[in-house]
């Protein structure tokens, strides 16, 4: 009996008039329907069972009359098995029962789902909103049907999120909305004691684009990847594959060998690439640019690289539902050999040049620990948990594309500092490389001729489930399809690897260096625009009200006082 | 130790050199198959608009004015440079050309606006390529199927090789000089 | 001639001082691949922000005047010094503690500027730039004295030339202290602790734009100039010549040199915590009052 029975059968026996439905298209995934007294009982039992928990999506299946949804969505890395577990709750009391108490990490997808839907979680311990900018007015929520995508309700005056009290003695010290070790608008409030942080508190998703409820309103299904990819900067590939993977687990679409080996090589093109990038930003954060320079100088060689497979700098506009857009020939195969072959010797130089430099370890050791059993009990993914101890790689834990028929090893530290996730990823890039080169020479040896997308035939069947995993470069991104009518989904669902890491950074952060913030915040290598992808496009964003709110008092009584 | 590390450090750029390109200068030229500012052909548009209704950032617009000119506009300033457009034309009217330089503090320097003069479909009443020799045009050419009289203005002087000039030589031929403010009653 | 002297102090350091940042830009972009702007590219800067419009964004007098008094009593700390080993005119009305006086005077208008601006990274900024300056300050008070010591005279050119009298083993080991502080002296990686960037935007430099901001960095700019002189005016008087032309273009040259070590040393360290910073300016502290007693011995 596979586990996937196991587990089915379990949930069956325990729950016996409140297990509804259970089904799977695939072998490796898990869709279950419950009654939503059942949820907290559920999620105990999985938990028990040695889930991680992953992320939870919140939608309207008013299409269906049948209210408001939530799902939860668990993994079983050891069994490469993934389950979502679904309830149902009317419209006129939506309300469920919270994880959060047991399960830490699902505290912000439940608050999520408050702003976003209006659903109430029975003792959730910290109902703040979380999403939505703080002058939205009560009572409109944006993932539900009938509010358009394009609302812009009025900004509100004086309207400012409330932070928690500082511990007594500190004092606080905004990092952002902008700040210069925060690439993109996100605000910490740090609570210090002279140098020492004392909390912190996160507000964030500042950079709303209303991505999810465009792609369920607007676009249709191959539009999405090329919205998709564009969730982040960095990893393109990573939310575009996930994406069509996601769709075609769904709707049942086997695409060509050859196109997986190609996203394949793609994916690892950007892990090379967001490793370089991030080794530079964290030399940057410790005041060490020239390490900066460097590893930045070594990552345009892969851009350009990219620019030759892809027609530009970014691995975007290479996939679509069905496949790839582009192939990868001969030619463009010895480009890649050629120049992961100078990116490997520029490579080991400058780790040589820095690996053993006593000056980053004093910066880097022991900052940021956070212990394995915190990690765990965070969800940390990607290359913050490896550097934990935790062994764990979606890659090989849920194979996807072709890493099924690559050799590649997981790196994993113990450190549990920032130091950690340095080696970790300095050593992922090698790991990359090796990946790559494996692609290549099937490619060139078994796959030629082979097509590189198929199309979809014919109308994607409505209300059919799709998860599916991709390892992004700073963990596993997760994405959830449920396919609905008109040639788009009814809900899709993404959740970035920053979203657990985040979570976990006011704990990170505890007890050490102000100095330190920076690389601490930085060593999760914070997506904030992955984050933040949800909610809808508000424009004058609430970057401006929180973070100088006494300036902005200030400012707003001058002008009274003008007038 | 420490001063092996930092003369490792130090000779990496006698290695590599300086990098910095003399960019303004002398841009590093594309490669092939480069995704730059797509550019359409209106010799060879049909005015299918299969760019603007497949175009995921919803940049090319579409419009028809009395069922004659389809305009065709695309804004630059919000296009993403998938290439989906290019992809999906059946007539390889456009091309993503190697221009990227593209920053402006005029938009329309970016928008490209094309008018096509096109047919009235008349089962359906939208609008089908004139300018173009396909197979629909042929068959109204030799008379095929038109009721309406401005159409059979233009096509009684026109002969079966059918080219744009004749059109511009027909009475009825007037191109409007501000397309927003043509009026026409139906718009 | 000895009032002279006062001006040629005073356009040597001015003229020199931008010119020695382009020249660490430059090496720094060196050292990572990069072309670097020209060496000529901080005066250009100075000259823009000069055009640029003043904000009062502390709105009080005290963050308004910092820089302009920061500015003069560096310029007032500069043509006291003996350039090349000759006193000039002020040499009568001050000694060594009237040097140190000035740039102590002129660190502190800084930090009476920071905390003006009511910013709280300006804050933080100023609280790290005032342990810096209380643990640095008497290292630099402890190379003049030692030359004071050797010379038994507090006249500032007494204090500059002492310290190479004889080059025993006080000599040597405050030369060790002097060369580990001058990254400090020079406020670089790793020990631009109070400006740093990242962490909290320049720090006391954050609220400051146009002139004022021009005057703050060419205050650090002949700041950093007035460490590396001293360094060649200290430890290497006894190589310069007696002409004051060929004396002033060695010497010139040197800081030239002293400049690339100090963007040499910068470019490949990464900044240091103010508590790790803090632990090695006690170690020098130390090490150069070792060095002053070594030097009460006679050695």
């Amino acid at each position: 009996m596979s586990r996937k029975e196991e587990l089915l059968n379990l949930l069956k026996d325990k729950l016996r008039g409140k297990f509804l439905a259970g089904s799977s298209l695939e072998d490796k995934r898990l869709f279950i329907d419950i009654k939503k007294e059942a949820l907290v009982e559920t999620a105990s039992l999985l938990m028990k069972e040695g889930a991680r928990y992953q992320m939870g999506v919140g939608y309207e299946a008013k299409k269906n009359g049948q209210g408001l949804a939530m799902v939860h969505t668990f993994a079983f890395d050891a069994d490469s098995l993934l389950v979502a577990i679904r309830a149902l709750t009317t419209e006129d009391k939506p309300e469920f029962d919270s994880l959060t108490p047991f399960i830490p990490g699902a505290g912000w997808s439940e608050r999520e789902y408050i702003d976003l839907l209006g659903l109430h979680f029975k003792n959730h311990p910290n109902p703040k909103r979380l999403v939505l900018s703080d002058d939205w007015p009560e009572g409109i929520y944006p993932l539900r049907q009938d509010v358009p995508y394009d609302l812009m309700p009025p900004s509100a005056e004086e309207v400012a999120f409330r932070l928690d009290e500082a511990p007594p003695g500190s004092s606080i010290i905004p990092f952002g909305p902008f700040h210069a070790c925060l690439h993109e608008p996100a605000h910490f409030a740090v609570y210090v004691d002279g140098e020492e942080i004392k909390g912190c508190e996160y507000r964030g998703f500042m950079v709303h684009r209303g991505i999810e409820k465009l792609a369920a309103t607007e676009l249709t299904y191959n539009e999405i990847p090329f919205v998709a990819e564009r969730i982040c900067g960095i990893c393109g590939s990573v939310h575009s594959v996930n994406y069509a993977q996601a769709v075609e687990a769904a709707s049942g679409l086997k695409i060509p060998r050859r196109a997986e080996f190609i996203r394949t090589i793609m994916l690892e093109i950007e892990r090379l690439h967001s490793h370089l990038m991030w080794l530079g930003v964290a030399g940057h954060l410790i005041g060490f640019d020239t390490v900066f320079m460097q590893a930045w100088r070594i990552r345009e060689k892969i851009m350009w690289l990219a620019e030759s497979l892809t027609g530009n700098r970014k691995t975007y506009g290479m996939v679509i539902v069905g496949g790839v857009r582009r192939d990868i020939d001969l030619t463009k195969a010895d480009l890649i050999k050629k120049t992961l072959s100078e990116v490997e010797k520029d490579m080991l130089a400058l780790e040589k040049a820095i690996i053993k430099d006593k000056a980053i370890h004093r910066r880097t050791k022991g900052v940021g620990y956070l212990s394995r059993e915190k990690a765990v009990e965070w969800n940390l993914v990607g290359p913050v948990a490896r550097a934990r101890g935790l062994d764990m790689d979606a890659r090989r834990d849920h194979r996807y594309a072709a890493y099924d028929e690559v050799k590649f090893d997981v790196v994993v530290a113990d450190s549990g500092d920032v130091w950690g996730t340095l080696v970790v990823r300095i050593k992922e890039i090698y790991e990359a490389i090796k990946i790559i080169h494996q692609c290549l020479g099937k490619l060139a040896s078994e796959l030629q001729g082979s097509p590189l997308a198929i199309e979809i035939e014919g109308p994607v069947p409505a209300g059919q489930q799709g998860l599916s995993v991709v390892e992004a470069p700073r963990g596993e991104a997760v994405h959830y399809v449920l396919t609905g009518d008109d040639n788009r989904p009814e809900r899709w669902r993404v959740r970035a690897p920053t979203y657990p890491n985040l979570q976990a950074v006011p704990d990170m952060l505890l007890n050490n260096k102000l100095a330190d913030f920076p690389i601490i915040v930085g060593s999760i290598d914070p997506c904030i625009s992955c984050t933040d992808r949800v909610a809808v496009i508000d424009r004058k964003t609430a970057a401006d009200r929180i973070l100088s709110r006494q300036e902005l008092e200030k400012l707003s009584r001058e002008v009274r006082s003008k007038t | 130790m420490w001063l092996w590390n930092k003369i490792k450090q130090l000779t990496i750029p006698s290695r590599t050199g300086v990098v910095t390109l003399r960019y303004p200068y002398k841009p590093r030229p594309a490669p092939a198959g480069f995704r730059g500012q797509p550019v359409w052909d209106h010799t060879k548009c049909i005015g299918c608009a299969g760019c603007a209704s497949n175009c995921p950032a919803r940049t090319i617009f579409l419009r028809d004015i009395c069922q004659e000119i389809r305009i065709l506009i695309y804004d630059s300033s919000r296009c993403t440079y998938c290439g989906r457009c290019a992809d999906l034309c059946p007539e390889k009217a456009i091309t993503m050309s190697e221009n990227f330089e593209l920053a402006t503090d005029n938009r329309q320097d970016i928008t490209q606006t094309i008018e096509l003069f096109m047919m009235t479909c008349q089962r359906c009443g939208r609008c089908y390529d004139l300018e173009i020799k396909n197979a629909l045009d042929k068959l109204q050419m030799l008379g095929y199927r038109y009721d309406s009289l401005e159409v059979r203005k233009v096509i009684g002087q026109s002969t079966p090789e059918f080219e744009p000039e004749h059109l511009e030589k027909t009475a009825t031929y007037r191109r409007p000089e501000k397309l927003e403010k043509s009026s026409c009653g139906k718009d | 001639m000895k009032v002279v002297a006062v001006f040629v102090n005073l356009i040597y350091f001015l003229l020199l001082a931008p010119f020695l940042e382009g020249v660490m830009r430059k090496l720094t972009a060196w050292i990572q691949s990069r072309k670097g702007p020209p060496l000529y590219q901080p005066y250009l800067d100075l000259l823009k922000l000069l055009g640029k419009e003043n904000l009062n964004s502390g709105g009080n007098w005290a963050f308004r005047l910092a820089p302009i008094l920061s500015f003069s009593s560096m310029l007032a700390a500069i043509a006291l010094i003996p350039l090349t080993g000759q006193a000039n005119i002020l040499a009568h009305s001050s000694d060594l503690m009237t040097l140190i006086y000035f740039l102590t005077l002129s660190g502190f208008c800084l930090l009476v500027g920071a905390l003006g601006s009511g910013n709280p990274f300006a804050a933080v900024g100023a609280s790290r730039e005032m342990m810096t300056t209380v643990m640095l300050e008497p290292v630099l008070a402890m190379l003049l004295i030692l030359g004071t010591v050797r010379i038994g005279n507090f006249s500032l050119s007494a204090a500059v030339s002492g310290v190479a009298v004889s080059r025993g083993g006080s000599y040597f080991l405050m030369l060790v202290v002097y060369l580990l502080a001058l990254q400090a002296f020079a406020a670089r990686q790793p020990f631009d602790i109070a400006e740093a960037e990242v962490e909290i935007l320049e720090g006391p430099y954050m609220e400051y734009s146009g002139p004022n901001y021009a005057l703050l960095r060419y205050t650090l700019n002949l700041k950093r100039m007035f460490y590396a002189w001293l360094l060649v005016s200290c430890f290497l008087s006894f190589i310069l010549p007696a002409n004051f032309l060929f004396s002033l273009l060695l010497q010139t040259v040197l800081i030239i040199v002293v400049f690339v070590l100090i963007s040499l040393i910068g470019a490949t360290h990464p900044r240091f915590r103010i508590d790790q910073a803090l632990k090695y300016y006690a170690l020098l502290l130390i090490l150069a009052l070792i060095a002053v007693g070594l030097a009460v011995k006679g050695w």
